[in-house]
């Protein structure tokens, strides 16, 4: 089995990204490929499903942070849904549940934009 | 993996795991330390947390003792001394002092985007003791995680 799958899939304007398996620092290459290449495509609105990661390291949560300013200069933002025990209680851990909304779902998460998008127009 | 030494307390002997200072290998450093924990008598979670600081503390080896060299060395110690379950990541790399790694502030790590140091933080956060020293011309970085009656009342 891999050790780090990353598929996307793009609902409306709106970057969905499903980890599979862990990021660490072998892994995280993968994981900011595709990051990055949400970012070159200009779709600044993402939320990470991570109902497949079973943990992330340190150097997966600097992956996050790096694209996180350029994501939010452009109006998007980044939000992660589907968090096991083990991935939440890092971001606690570390205080990232304050600088990242979380969501129980991806269904939320991806709401959460359309209500913003709602209340703007 | 070599063969098991008796640790200097009481408990299970001493296993050691040697792995090239290749990150590919993180998986299993994560996989075996936790499997270790949770025969320490550590719960899921918690074993969970103690194979990300291993994770970690051998990342900062490869990346900082080794610069990303992958064909030294990295040993990996366990011992399970009854009251106390303890990792040594063992290198004999570039001595690396820890009070020069920047303290983990959330603010500078937003404002500045700052990057180092989490690593580091995340160990200190899960362990209950994390030490740097210099051995026999080896660097020792070790990890101890108490076992308690609850676990769940941990971090």
């Amino acid at each position: 089995m891999s050790e780090l799958t990353v598929e996307t899939r793009d609902v409306e304007d709106v970057t969905l990204l499903y980890p599979k398996g862990f990021i660490n620092a072998h892994t995280v290459r993968l994981f900011e490929g595709e990051l990055q290449k949400s970012l070159e495509q200009k779709r600044f609105k993402i939320v990470v499903n991570c109902a497949g990661l079973a943990y992330i390291a340190s150097a997966g949560l600097g992956a996050i942070m790096g694209a996180i300013e350029e994501i939010r200069t452009n109006g998007g933002d980044l939000r992660l849904a589907n968090l096991n025990e083990t991935v939440l209680n890092i971001f606690e851990i570390l205080g990232f549940n304050h600088l990242y909304r979380i969501f129980p779902s991806e269904v939320e998460a991806i709401m959460s934009f359309r209500q913003e998008t709602g209340a703007a127009s | 993996m070599s063969r098991p030494r008796r640790s200097h307390g009481v408990g299970k002997p001493d296993l050691v795991l040697s792995i090239p200072s290749d990150n590919a290998f993180l998986s299993l450093v994560r996989d075996l330390t936790k499997k270790l924990a949770q025969g320490a008598g550590f719960d899921d979670t918690t074993a969970g947390r103690v194979a990300l600081a291993v994770d970690e503390a051998t990342t900062n080896v490869i990346e900082h003792a080794y610069h990303g060299a992958k064909d030294r060395e990295v040993l990996i110690r366990f011992s399970d001394r009854g009251a106390d379950f303890r990792i040594d990541v063992v290198d004999t790399g570039d001595t690396v002092d820890p009070r020069s790694v920047p303290r983990f502030n959330l603010e500078q790590y937003v404002s500045e985007r700052r990057t180092g140091g989490l690593g580091m933080h995340l160990m200190g956060k899960i362990m209950d003791s994390v030490t740097f020293r210099r051995s026999g011309g080896r660097n020792v970085c070790g990890l101890v995680k108490h076992k308690r009656e609850r676990d769940s009342e941990e971090h």
